[in-house]
């Protein structure tokens, strides 16, 4: 769902990462730890993965038990209240980010390896292979991830975090594909690996050792883009009902609070936190990548 | 140009012959057995009875034929508009109900589409390299991109229907009305389009205004604003002319957000039970209908094919180096 | 007045787009606005948007297709266990194999032709079609003749008076001057959109999410029964999100609701306007039975004793006060409902019964043999056996899946190894059917005329590769059966007879246990008293019928209860 929303890529006009070989990795670093939107972002991230991590630790009940009262707002005992049947929102939460956290990766990884690998082998390839793979990529940009996913789904007889995470993967990767084709395109054209290629050695080591390190910034960030829109678009699958069965996740926790009419029994406190959580994830992923990109890329820091 | 146009054309076909095939197999090889789960709603006492209807449904869905028969039978209904027959309303013929819930996803789509579009670009112009704006307007606009569109439906739903009353915050129209063409029923059908219509809108607002900005942005660095810079060019030159080159790549953008702005859509239905297509793909998931499922599927995905290729068009002729390219052929 | 959704909307778009405000409307014409004090607002049954009107396709017709358009020769009122005499007048049984039904005379279908003894030959007649719900009818019917004009006489070549009686009061009479001449695939397929019946209420429009049906003031049960329907309009709402409906209930935009809504409690006890059955737990009036039906051809479950275990090893108080909030209550050990309370062996159940009692429980086990001889903490045959059973719901059924959860926790802290599984109910119809499963819930059968309607479901024979409606757990006793078939053939108001058989059932079932009772749905009904009012209560003096547009239930006497509402502030 994240195919715009400060992707470096959608700025094919503009040019290519510096091709640079050797980064100064002192002088990223320079610029890093003094970028807010850099530290803010991560910041975030990483204090939610954290709690993802680590707050299921300290709850001994599972999550969808019911062990307080019903309906209860806030309070010391329930952080973030219980639900119609007196279930802990907070252990739901903190179970739901470890969740959110996990779809992410593997839907953002599962597409990060289609995307990638298409593009690079298009890009660096060209002629006929590039033609097919671009034709491929392009049906399946068209193609709204959503509603393939829906049909999909719906199908399915049990449904978990692993399955839902390939299918996010199988349909979210063309724009990776497309972005990572026209910087591999270029860079496919220089010298260096021009000189590679005359030495005879094989293609993938040539993308693995020549192509993908000189914009592994550029790698970074799409991995960032996808991972958040995983997210999204689980959160969506999970909300109309379609999410791991017996699972736990924020958009399961959404799903269920319109469903058992928090919004009319002015539960706030069911539906405002799952929301907020993702909201948070992928909205700092995003502010973490612009970020990113104004450390890697000299032209847009802010001096 | 001409090759341009047409090789897109090849594209959304073959993409349609894909969503076709994957249409038609997904049930076909999937476990379940639809018009099983049809009767069992049916509440027939009788196992032999029971038994009896199975055999008469499955000839009427057609699925007691072989596999490539299915499938070459399933090409030939399609180009009649024969999308097949519902099961939670049958014997109703599905493309009937696709076209009946239409118009209301259409009637969110467009306006919020559109006018996102031109505000966002607006305000993303205006934000861009002008410190203090940019930095409110940037995590404004990612907070709310990252926001997913039902939960900023239901904020919307709590905070201005329930909490304040001030407009209603399910259905499409008020339901002691009748369906007639007066005043007081347009004026129902507006209040209840205005919420779905605001959390659409506001989501994809900052989508737009982010990616305005990083355009203008790129365009402010590249050489030929320098060029002008170094000329002497006053700012409201340079950035126009960045303005008008970021344009492009934001009509791109809009046929790449087509597909997340509709899954937008059919979520944010589904909180206000607006009567769109996203509310019907929910009822025939509980009602276990896949032959509407499957109708809405391959519905939309005709629908964005359309919309991406009038964009494609709209890009060409927007285009000065394709327009330089019509105009010199044609000269 | 039908269709014209699409060209509203496309207004609607065409207005949005040129961002009028819609201001100055409301002209205040009678034409625009159902007018609220005589409009009864519905929602709760509908599923999916009104497909059909047609009477013969069960379980697919829209609400009040049956009930409010088409109606049935009698009435079942369960609260007297007495057929209600309705399009009928009378009727008698001249031999044991012969019933004679006479028809009310002066009643007219809605195109003004008059309804007579032809209709109701039609309409059974219809069944003889294959793919007619109730073609099995025919299965024992011999022969239908119309005498004269008013008398109807239909011959048995079996006698199974309990299952004709459940027809008769449950099907409708559709006119024969419309439904005679067509063949199976046009009564199958026809959607019938303007229903020509005989009954109070007629069609008047309808859009997807919802179906209005209008008083037909000519009604002749109005003079002949001296009932006068209250509501001019009765609009029923498709149902939308439990959160959506309770909103219109509170607001008073829906009058009646007849779905389970999760919190209900909570609103009806702080709420003076929104009113259901019982003031107190459980609220709603019982509807079907819950049972936890056993796969009897697997071990352990094949062995009654430990099925017993099972049974005493539910904490039903658990699932009452939990995932229902105290909205349904536990069922009889016979898992009869309290309607056929005549018919249940009170004696028996006392010494017989099963209760929840843990240590009962384990007692029951170890005497059986079962015991955890590898300490894992769950229990194995007396072969040695380990034990791991599944608890199948559907996906998405939330109160069942929360009961399920429950019911495993109980089962485990007694050492049955029980786990609690949610497949998508079709692959879960495909389990149950063909007998592969563990453990199931299920409440397929409803209230009716006669406790049969349940037995048959838990004990018919024979057992086929499929089981798709009756008899999942696959248990398989002939002198239950026979009990059952004998059962079948007493006279539908003998009630001694019958539950004389029904104890001998009772008594094999209480030990056998074939399926576990756990607790009764509820007829799920909640109002709101801000414009109809005297909906039926358990208060004195309050009528005592249902309130439940539900298919079926009109049949049950709910049609009753249109005519005892008022309109509130009269």
């Amino acid at each position: 769902m994240s195919e715009i929303a400060g992707a470096p890529g959608t700025a094919d006009a503009a040019g290519g990462p510096e091709p640079t070989t050797e980064r100064k990795t002192s002088e990223v670093l320079h610029f890093a730890v003094r970028n807010p939107k850099l530290l803010i972002g991560l910041g975030i991230v990483l204090s939610l993965l954290l709690l993802g991590i680590i707050g299921p630790l300290f709850i001994e009940h599972g999550p969808n038990e019911y062990v307080g009262p019903k309906s209860q707002p806030p309070s010391g005992e329930y952080w973030l209240g219980t639900t119609s049947f007196g279930q802990d929102i907070w252990a739901q939460f903190v179970f739901g980010l470890r969740a959110t956290f996990l779809i992410g990766v593997f839907g953002g990884g599962v597409a990060f390896v289609i995307g990638t690998t298409v593009g690079f082998v298009a890009g660096y390839k060209g002629g006929i292979v590039d033609e097919i793979l671009n034709m491929l990529t392009n049906v399946v940009l068209v193609l709204p991830a959503l509603v393939v996913l829906i049909v999909i789904t719906a199908y399915l007889e049990v449904r978990g975090v692993f399955i839902q995470g390939v299918f996010i993967g199988l349909t979210s990767w063309p724009w990776a594909a497309r972005a990572v084709r026209s910087q591999a395109l270029s860079l496919s054209t220089r010298d260096y690996v021009d000189l590679a290629r005359l030495s005879g050695r094989r293609t993938w080591r040539i993308i693995t050792t020549e192509i993908a390190p000189n914009m592994s910034s550029y790698l970074v960030m799409s991995f960032i883009l996808l991972f958040g829109g995983s997210i999204l678009i689980a959160a969506g699958l999970d909300f109309i009902g379609l999410g791991p069965t017996n699972g736990v996740s924020l958009g399961l926790m959404l799903e269920s609070a319109m469903k058992w009419s928090s919004l009319y029994l002015g539960m706030w406190w069911w539906f405002i936190p799952p929301g907020l959580g993702i909201t948070a994830i992928v909205g700092s992923l995003y502010i973490l990548n612009v970020g990113l990109d104004e450390v890697f890329n000299p032209k847009l820091r802010e001096l | 140009m001409w090759r341009y146009i047409g090789r897109k054309l090849f594209v959304y076909l073959l993409t349609f012959v894909i969503a076709v095939t994957i249409n038609w197999m997904i049930p076909r090889f999937m476990p379940g057995d639809p018009v099983r789960s049809m009767l069992s709603r049916a509440s027939v006492g009788n196992p032999e009875a029971l038994q009896r209807m199975n055999e008469y449904y499955t000839g009427v869905f057609g699925l007691d034929t072989p596999l490539h028969e299915q499938y070459l039978s399933f090409w030939a209904n399609l180009f009649r508009g024969d999308l097949g027959v519902s099961v939670m309303l049958y014997p109703q013929p599905v493309l009937d109900i696709i076209l009946r819930a239409v118009p209301f996803t259409l009637g969110l789509l467009l306006p919020s589409i559109i006018l996102s579009w031109i505000v966002g670009n607006r305000i993303g112009a205006f934000a861009a390299r002008k410190k203090l704006l940019d930095n409110t307007i940037l995590p404004v606009g990612y907070i709310l991109t990252a926001m997913p569109y039902m939960w900023l439906a239901l904020l919307l739903a709590w905070s201005l229907g329930i909490v304040a009353g001030v407009l209603p915050t399910a259905g499409g129209y008020s339901p002691s009305l009748r369906v007639e063409f007066s005043w007081l029923f347009i004026s129902s059908l507006l209040t209840h389009w205005v919420l779905p219509f605001l959390s659409m809108f506001v989501v994809a607002l900052g989508g737009w205004a982010i990616g305005m900005r990083n355009m203008i942005i790129y365009e402010l660095e590249a050489d030929y604003s320098n060029y002008l810079q170094a000329l002497g060019a006053p700012t409201r030159l340079i950035r126009r002319y960045a303005f008008r080159n970021a344009m492009l790549p934001q009509i791109t953008g809009l046929a790449v957000q087509l597909g997340t702005v509709l899954s937008g859509a059919l979520l944010t239905e589904i909180v206000f039970n607006y009567p769109g297509l996203g509310t019907l793909i929910l009822q025939a998931l509980n009602n276990r209908d896949f032959f509407v499922l499957q109708g809405t599927f391959l519905f939309v995905v005709v629908g964005v094919l359309i919309a991406n290729f009038i964009i494609d068009i709209v890009y060409v002729l927007v285009d000065p180096r394709t327009r330089v390219q019509m105009t010199g052929g044609a000269a | 007045m039908r269709s014209l959704r699409l060209p509203a909307a496309l207004a609607a778009v065409a207005l949005a787009v040129t961002a009028c405000s819609g201001g100055g409307g409301g002209n205040g014409e009678g034409s625009g606005e159902y007018p609220r004090n005589e409009t009864l607002y519905t929602t709760g049954t509908a599923w999916g948007p009104p497909a059909n009107w047609n009477p013969f396709m069960q379980g697919q017709y829209a609400v009040g297709t049956v009930g409010l358009a088409y109606e049935p020769l009698f009435l079942f009122d369960p609260n007297t266990s007495e057929y209600v005499p309705w399009l009928a007048e009378s009727d008698s049984w001249p031999e044991e194999n012969v019933h004679e039904i006479v028809l009310r005379e002066g009643i007219t279908w809605r195109d003004g032709e008059v309804f007579d003894s032809a209709d109701v030959v039609s309409t059974l007649e219809v069944g003889q079609f294959d793919s007619v719900p109730f073609s099995n009818l025919w299965n024992f019917i011999e022969g239908v003749e119309a005498v004269d004009a008013q008398t109807v006489r239909v011959t048995f070549a079996e006698n199974r008076p309990q299952e004709w009686m459940n027809w008769v009061y449950s099907h409708p009479i559709a006119p024969e001057h419309i439904w005679g001449e067509k063949t199976e695939e046009q009564i199958m397929s026809d959607v019938n959109e303007d229903p020509v019946g005989s009954g109070p209420y007629f069609y008047e429009s309808h859009t997807d999410d919802r179906l209005v049906w209008e008083r037909n003031d000519e009604w002749w049960g109005t003079e002949a029964l001296d009932l006068d329907m209250k509501p001019r309009y009765i609009v029923d709402l498709v149902n939308a999100s439990n959160d959506v409906t309770l909103g219109m209930l509170q607001q008073g935009q829906v009058d009646l609701s007849n779905n389970f809504l999760p919190g209900i409690d909570q609103i009806i006890n702080g709420n003076e306007t929104i009113t259901s059955y019982y003031d107190g737990p459980p609220y709603m009036q019982p509807a079907n039975t819950a049972w936890l039906v056993p796969n009897t051809t697997k071990a352990p479950l094949d062995d009654p004793a430990f099925r017993q275990a099972l049974a005493h090893s539910i904490d039903i108080t658990q699932i009452i006060e939990g995932p229902y909030a105290n909205l349904v209550e536990a069922a009889s050990p016979t898992g009869l409902l309290p309607i056929w309370d005549d018919y249940i062996d009170h004696g028996l159940v006392e010494d017989e019964g099963f209760t929840f009692n843990a240590d009962r429980a384990v007692e029951l086990l170890e005497d059986a043999g079962y015991q955890d001889e590898d300490g894992d903490g769950f229990v194995e045959t007396p072969d040695g056996e380990p034990i791991s059973l599944t608890l199948e719901v559907p996906a998405g059924w939330t109160d069942w899946m929360e009961a399920s959860n429950v019911i495993a926790a109980n089962a485990q802290a007694v050492g049955i190894n029980i786990e609690a599984q949610t497949p998508e109910f079709d692959l879960l119809v495909d389990n149950r059917n063909s007998g592969e499963f563990d453990l199931i819930i299920n409440n397929e059968r409803g209230a009716s005329n006669t406790p049969w309607t349940y037995y048959d479901y838990v004990f018919q024979l024979p057992v086929n590769e499929q089981q798709s409606t009756v008899n999942f757990g696959r248990y398989e006793n002939e002198e239950a059966w026979a009990l059952v078939e004998q059962l079948a053939a007493v006279p539908a108001d003998d009630i001694e007879a019958a539950a004389e058989i029904t104890s001998q059932i009772q008594e094999i079932q209480l030990a056998e246990l074939p399926a576990i009772p756990l607790w009764y749905n509820g007829m799920w009904s909640q109002a709101n008293n801000t414009y109809w009012t005297n909906w039926p209560s358990e208060r004195e003096g309050a009528p005592q019928t249902y309130a439940s547009m539900w298919n079926g239930i009109w049949q049950l006497g709910g049609i009753q209860t249109l005519a005892t509402i008022e309109p509130a502030g009269e």
